[in-house]
């Protein structure tokens, strides 16, 4: 098309009435106000490439082609097409350590939320000392996890550990926190006393939102505690409920630190984010690096965090109908 | 929530095209690290990068002002830390983006993977000299016949006793000469009211590093993990932790964290390196001894050689320059006077026997240390690259020994599944 000069300089804001302008200025202001557009829009498109677009690609390019270290460093990693991906899904561990990730996942969430939820409730009363009590159980959440899964792993010591010497007095013979059987145990234990404070949080100023007067007025009514939670709390809270589990499922899902602090990913405690991220960089029990094995595991990571964002969404979108 | 228009979509699928054309154009390395180049042809340059795996010894330690001090006239050295396995990826990294260091000191097992990935310039493309350096200690560097780097020294792994336990116990450490007799000694300490034996069983390189004088002692072979004699191996470690002679937590420990479960005072033997030895002569709360680990059925049993080779990574640009950096600095290292100075300094044994004659005299801690290490044997020198699968493996198999607790059925199954039979 022919470019000519336009006959008044364009404003952005013209880019929200495109309709008319198509009808009522012609193609020229059009083109002027596109232009615009997209000057405006590039910074954000330059970054979202070349931060999120470009390392999400190349992952997935890693995982279709068999690197090496030798091939890494001077090229020509060989196409494959699925074949890393049937590898490592074919290994008789694969599905174990899905298990294990599920297991670690759930039960984390779980029992965080609840946790979370129960002291929330119990500090939606002010009392004295309450505040204080409240920071008190920020404590997981500001303490560095090198230092907290350093600590861990201390008192669960298995010859003279703090947590033997507890559970000692209530007769429980010494437990082999960190061996191979007890080890996804020890870190979901480790893992939702870290992961409680998030869920406090959270729900607590979720809690703040809910007016106080409907309780008051369910109390009128003749409602009992147990019947305002019930019918009053859940409700009202669900929306803050979803967004608290959808973020804690993806934190949990990619978990590294605190597992590896106190086990390196051995026995029971290998998740698939500790399984990438020993592969990616030579760590652990192996020191072999598989780049295009980590890759693919970490894809298959992605895909089970972008399948539970796209329930989440399905979920909010039928609340709002 | 809106749906989504056909616009974004668009614009989306825009974003996710020059995503692709942008990987494709990185698929090929930035710059082919060249095979050209040698030291003779360079000239040393003002800076000089030189990378290692000692993050503990800071700036102002002895290592590091002796390293400065090697700098050539006109130069200043720059020297970086970074664990083992850290620096490893840090220099494949380098090497492939063109700018790796002068030189790095690689741990001796990941040699062989080096080289044959593209790291390495050769000793003599570097200008490295090699000459006089014991032939074991040497043989992890030389890959396809072919010399890479220089060993800076070599450590090695020992018996460490804590002499008053042993007094206290009855157990004379000379009468050691066997796995049954360690044994023997180990029940003696723990009828007396002490602890027996800390060890690092750690998953991983440390660990496997650990294990391999008991593996070889029993005349194990590393291409074959399922045999009878390896997991005997396995058994003799697993009945330690299963009869409370060692702490659970050799499963976790490092080689540090199991030294200091040893200076409680608390055990009667240690396996540890000789890194240690000016800790133990230091140690005033109670005597330690040192005997060589013995094998199943004799009283020495082969152990991995340990340390850092000095060596020069490829380079695209300038690279006879770099090789002349890395010459001047890792001779000034390993030769003449400074030898000496950098053994003491890393806690090493020398490489080369007069080097090493000269540290015993001057120091009788190291006599009892030097036929240990003239006796040790590459980690790699049987497998080469193919070492560190193994070596995994290996890892894996001691793990489920040390789990296992004694009980001959998990430990035979952990070395089976390991060997993959």
């Amino acid at each position: 098309m022919a470019i000519t000069p336009p006959t008044r300089a364009p404003h952005p804001l013209e880019t929200t009435s495109r309709a008319d302008d198509a009808v009522v200025a012609g193609p020229h202001r059009r083109h002027a106000a596109r232009l615009a557009a997209i000057a405006f829009v590039a910074p954000l498109v330059v970054y979202l490439v070349v931060f999120y677009g470009y390392p999400l690609v190349q992952n997935v390019a890693m995982s279709l082609q068999r690197y090496d270290r030798a091939t890494f460093v001077s090229g020509g990693a060989p196409f494959v097409g699925l074949d890393i991906y049937r590898e490592v899904i074919g290994q008789p561990k694969f599905w174990r350590i899905v298990g294990q990730t599920a297991t670690f996942t759930l039960v984390s969430i779980t029992v965080q939320y609840v946790v979370g939820l129960a002291l929330a409730v119990f500090f939606q009363h002010n009392f004295r000392l309450s505040a204080t009590l409240r920071a008190m159980f920020l404590v997981p959440w500001l303490l560095p996890v090198i230092v907290s899964g350093t600590t861990w792993q201390w008192m669960m010591n298995p010859d003279n550990g703090a947590l033997n010497s507890l559970v000692g007095l209530f007769g429980v013979d010494p437990i082999w926190w960190l061996n191979a059987d007890h080890a996804l145990m020890s870190v979901i234990i480790a893992n939702i006393w870290l992961g409680i404070p998030f869920n406090l949080v959270i729900l607590y100023s979720g809690l703040q939102n809910i007016p106080t007067t409907l309780y008051e007025a369910a109390a009128i009514d003749g409602a009992g505690p147990w019947r305002r939670f019930w019918s009053i709390t859940v409700p009202l809270l669900r929306p803050v409920s979803l967004i608290t589990l959808l973020l804690g499922l993806v934190y949990t899902l990619k978990v590294v630190d605190i597992i590896w602090i106190m086990t390196m990913g051995t026995g029971t405690s290998q998740t698939l984010a500790t399984w990438s991220y020993a592969m990616a960089f030579g760590k652990g029990a192996s020191a072999v690096i598989k780049y295009s094995e980590a890759s693919a595991v970490g894809g298959i990571l992605l895909v089970i965090a972008l399948a539970f964002g796209l329930v989440y969404i399905a979920v909010q979108r039928k609340q709002e109908d | 929530m809106t749906r989504l228009n056909p616009r974004a979509a668009a614009g989306i699928g825009i974003m996710v095209v020059s995503g692709f054309a942008l990987a494709g154009c990185s698929g090929g390395p930035t710059v082919a690290p060249g095979e050209s180049g040698a030291a003779s042809e360079g000239t040393t340059t003002a800076q000089i990068t030189f990378w290692d795996p000692y993050p503990q010894r800071e700036t102002g330690s002895e290592w590091d002002t002796l390293v400065k001090s090697c700098a050539p006239d006109g130069s200043t050295i720059v020297r970086s830390s970074a664990p083992q396995s850290d620096l490893f990826n840090q220099l494949t990294t380098a090497v492939k983006e063109g700018n790796a260091p002068d030189i790095v000191l690689l741990d001796n097992p990941m040699m062989p993977e080096a080289s044959s990935a593209g790291l390495l310039a050769t000793a003599e493309q570097a200008g490295i000299d090699t000459a006089g350096i014991d032939e074991n200690l040497l043989g992890p560097g030389i890959v396809d016949g072919v010399a890479y780097g220089v060993p800076m020294g070599s450590n090695a792994l020992g018996l460490y006793y804590n002499k008053n336990i042993l007094d206290a116990a009855g157990v004379n450490p000379a009468d050691i000469k066997d796995w049954a007799s360690l044994n023997t000694a180990i029940e003696k300490v723990v009828a007396s009211g002490k602890k027996g034996i800390t060890f690092s069983g750690v998953a991983g390189e440390e660990g496997v590093f650990q294990f391999e004088p008991w593996f070889w002692g029993a005349g194990a072979n590393l291409s074959d993990l399922g045999s009878a004699e390896a997991i005997s191996a396995g058994q003799l470690v697993s009945d330690w932790i299963g009869k409370g002679w060692a702490p659970r937590s050799a499963a976790t420990d490092n080689q540090s964290a199991s030294w200091d479960v040893f200076l409680t005072g608390d055990y009667g033997f240690a396996e540890n390196g000789s890194w240690f030895a000016a800790d133990a002569a230091a140690l005033k709360d109670f005597t330690v001894g040192m005997i060589p680990i013995p094998a199943k059925d004799s009283a020495v049993a082969p152990v991995p050689t340990g340390g850092e080779f000095a060596v020069a990574p490829l380079q695209s640009k300038d690279a006879s320059d770099h090789y002349a950096n890395a010459s001047s600095v890792i001779a000034c290292l390993t030769t003449g006077d400074k030898a000496t100075a950098t053994s003491e300094a890393l806690g090493y044994l020398s490489a080369k026997a007069d080097v090493r004659a000269a540290q015993v005299a001057a120091n009788a801690m190291w006599t009892p240390w030097v036929s240990i290490v003239e006796g040790a044997q590459g980690r790699t020198s049987e497998l080469g690259a193919t070492y560190v699968d193994v070596s995994a493996a290996l890892s894996q198999a001691e793990q489920g020994a040390l789990n296992a607790a004694g009980d001959a059925s998990g430990v035979e199954a952990a070395f089976k599944d390991a060997s993959g039979n």
